[in-house]
């Protein structure tokens, strides 16, 4: 019966087959979305609602926000995608649009100012020192993982903002900090201090 | 070779050093062990923050399910309401049920007269002793309020995700808790008649500069007028904000008085409450059950079945009252016509200002109390409120934080900004009233003053949370943004502001301050939160 399921859950021949079909296609589906062809832009929002939701959800406060500038992103997506040049992987693309959605949306609640406004310039060299709790293990159960997850929802927006734009969209600190509009250095630090504080956190919870 | 730091490794785990940097790291990893462990680990860190990111800490929307799950939040809403409302109804109906004594009734928070008495108490109290009563009445209304957040909170603790926007969603609530609408007619002039000759089914609600009452009313009557006359009848209740009022006719239900006087000729069914400056119950006069009010004057010739509660600077009795009379305040006569079928009981400033005629008639005991006034310092019982008052702020923040956790950490922010704050808050604290006045002189109307004024209430008690929670903030400087955190903070802060609220002469100011920062930063958090969020 479980070999049956196992058997069940892994890849089947046809799926792989779909998922080749999807990344060639995706191209195709692209230049019809820059045509204005309603079905192709459909197809993106099936395709990447759930990872442009994600973006948002990391970095807004509330899943209502969230929902909103999705909306937005996919709004907007019929214009924007003109833009697209196809020099850098298209869902990369997009959660770099979605990011600078949501760095909008949180500037105008800060009436246009920057959305991470704290430049302190002793950040730039952190140093861990030997008291610090050590990186969090790649084994990690699953209540820890929920407690993570509360965790990175929980850090302040300065953290949080370079962590997700870091390790959701997978952007690096030099675009993440032409989306935050901070120094590299900066951008550097301030995700080094982001996990230095989950592991804290971590660590004083598990105690 | 020395070893690199933590920092450096994180950047080459990142893809972030340049070649040359990384191609040195790289041949010191051969080396040195201890390094190479730091880099695995920061690895697997970087693999398990991308996985824990990518796993979404609730139930992930699908494009399908978008447009359906707003409906089902509408869908939700209204059941919310709808359930705070059966909520709502089922414990009035047992309150009913429980048959308060009539002391007692005006106690009743469900009950419009429960509201209008909470409104004129706290009118009279802040005229005699400012802003200190009115923490106390903020703490009446808070507990108020601490019911129905025990009420909704088992309804909403399931659904805290969607609740952010606190403010239009409190709103909702109150709105739908408010008065329910009734068939209404409407008059509007100049002079505004109800004929001897003309019967109105209806509840009526007259505007004008004279209201004047000859005929019958069969619903309840609203009146904002500068002169109101009840020559003939009022079969429900009569609501009346006016300079002067007269009923000389008969009014079946009860009297809720807004008017500068009011003055009765004629009968009244049940009772009165209400707050003005003077009100005169005439030779002529009978009341049903009883009164309850604050006025600057009362003078009672003629006749109340039941028992009067006053608080009034001056009270003047020399008709009947079938029960007790119990009144606070400056000075109390009974002519040797009075009658009183209960007990006195009054508390005054000096005994000198207690006069009872030889004559008058006093079935029950007789207690006045001379308030003196001993230090509060002295008295169990004030430690015991204090405890109780700070446990009861505990819990509603806690409360707060729990359904609102955005809104909660947000108002306690938007305290740091200062003067904005105090100066909003000022504003809230004077405009409010104000504009309670004039909603309740609109034809919009009285449930929208009276949800208004509960609002206000609120928002006065929980002022002292925000500024509370943000000193323990300031003093704690806890490094993270936890629920602990900021639970500890508060009962810091909380417990700070309360001993400097008792300094003498420094403390009132303190709690004005209070009040008006925490305010301030209520209103501007409502207003950022009912902005939309995006408006491209």
């Amino acid at each position: 019966m479980d070999a049956r399921r196992n058997k069940a859950k892994g890849p089947q021949p046809r799926e792989v087959k779909d998922k080749q079909m999807e990344g060639r296609d995706l191209e195709s589906v692209i230049e019809r979305a820059q045509g204005h062809d309603t079905q192709a832009l459909g197809e993106i929002h099936r395709r990447y609602f759930r990872r442009v939701f994600g973006l948002c959800r990391h970095m807004l406060d509330s899943r209502e926000s969230a929902e909103d500038a999705t909306s937005e992103v996919f709004l907007k997506l019929q214009r924007s995608i003109e833009s697209y040049d196809g020099s850098i992987p298209f869902p990369r693309w997009l959660l770099r649009v979605a990011g600078n959605q949501c760095i909008d949306v949180l500037r105008r609640r800060r009436r246009g100012r920057q959305v991470i406004v704290e430049v302190e310039y002793g950040a730039a060299v952190v140093e861990a020192t030997s008291s610090e709790p050590s990186p969090l293990g790649s084994v990690i159960r699953m209540e820890e993982r929920a407690q993570l997850q509360a965790a990175i929802a929980c850090l302040p927006e300065n953290f949080r903002l370079p962590l997700v734009l870091r390790y959701y969209s997978e952007l690096s600190y030099d675009e993440i900090g032409q989306q935050l509009g901070l120094e590299r250095n900066h951008v550097a630090a301030l995700i080094f201090r982001a996990k230095l504080e989950l592991r804290r956190k971590l660590a004083h919870r598990s105690k | 070779m020395e070893c690199y730091s933590e920092q450096t490794c994180a950047l080459l785990v990142d893809g972030e050093l340049t070649v040359d940097e990384a191609q040195h790291l790289r041949d010191h990893l051969v080396t040195c062990q201890r390094c190479r462990e730091l880099v695995d680990a920061l690895r697997a860190e970087n693999r398990v923050l991308s996985e824990s990111l990518r796993e979404l800490p609730e139930e992930a929307a699908s494009p399908a399910a978008f447009s359906r799950l707003r409906w089902s939040w509408v869908w939700g809403d209204l059941a919310f309401v709808a359930a705070v409302l059966a909520l709502g109804w089922i414990v009035s109906v047992w309150i009913d049920e429980l048959k308060i004594p009539d002391a007692l009734k005006w106690f009743n928070p469900f009950s419009l007269s429960g509201l209008t008495n909470l409104m004129f108490n706290l009118s009279y109290y802040l005229a005699q002793g400012g802003t200190a009563m009115l923490t106390e009445y903020a703490a009446v209304v808070g507990g108020f309020f601490l019911l129905l957040l025990l009420g909704g909170s088992a309804l909403l603790l399931g659904r805290r995700g969607r609740l952010r926007q606190a403010g239009p969603r409190l709103l909702i609530v109150m709105l739908t808790l408010s008065l329910p609408s009734v068939a209404m007619e409407r008059r509007h002039g100049e002079f505004v008649t109800v004929p001897a000759s003309e019967t109105v089914d209806d509840t009526l609600l007259a505007t004008g500069n004279t209201v004047r009452v000859e005929g019958v009313v069969n619903g309840d009557l609203l009146v904002f007028g500068r002169t109101v006359e009840v020559r003939g009848t009022v079969k429900g209740d009569l609501v009346s904000f006016a300079k002067r009022t007269v009923v000389s006719g008969s009014v079946e239900g009860h009297i809720y008085n807004f008017s500068q006087s009011l003055d009765l000729d004629g009968q009244l069914g049940h009772s009165i409450y209400g707050w003005t400056q003077s009100l005169h119950v005439d030779n002529r006069g009978h009341v049903g059950d009883g009164i309850v009010v604050g006025a600057g004057d009362f003078i009672l010739e003629g006749e109340v079945k039941r028992s009067v509660t006053i608080f009034t600077s001056n009270a003047d009795v020399s008709g009947s009252i079938g029960r007790d009379l119990t009144m606070a305040g400056g000075s109390l006569t009974l002519t040797t016509t009075a009658r009183l079928g209960g007990n006195l009981s009054a508390r005054v400033r000096h005994l000198k200002d207690v006069h009872i005629a030889d004559g008058a008639t006093i079935e029950g005991k007789r207690d006045i109390q001379v308030r003196v006034r001993k230090s509060q310092f002295r008295r169990a019982g004030f430690y015991f409120r204090q405890a109780v008052w700070l446990a009861s702020a505990m819990l509603v923040g806690w409360l707060s934080l729990v359904l609102f956790p955005g809104f909660v950490q947000a108002s306690t922010q938007a305290v740091g900004s200062g003067w904005r704050s105090l100066g909003l808050g000022v504003g809230v604290l004077a405009g409010v009233p104000v504009a309670i006045v004039v909603a309740a002189i609109t034809l919009v109307g009285i449930p929208l003053s009276f949800m208004l004024f509960a609002a206000y209430l609120a928002a006065i008690y929980l002022a002292k949370i925000w500024v509370g929670a943000f000193l323990g903030r300031i003093l704690l400087r806890p490094t993270g943004a936890t629920k602990h955190d900021w639970l500890l903070g508060l009962l810091l802060g909380l417990l700070i502001l309360t001993i400097v609220g008792f300094i003498p002469y420094v403390g009132g100011l303190v709690r004005l301050g209070m009040v008006c920062l925490g305010l301030g930063a209520f209103a501007w958090q409502l207003y950022q939160a009912s902005r939309p969020a995006i408006t491209a």
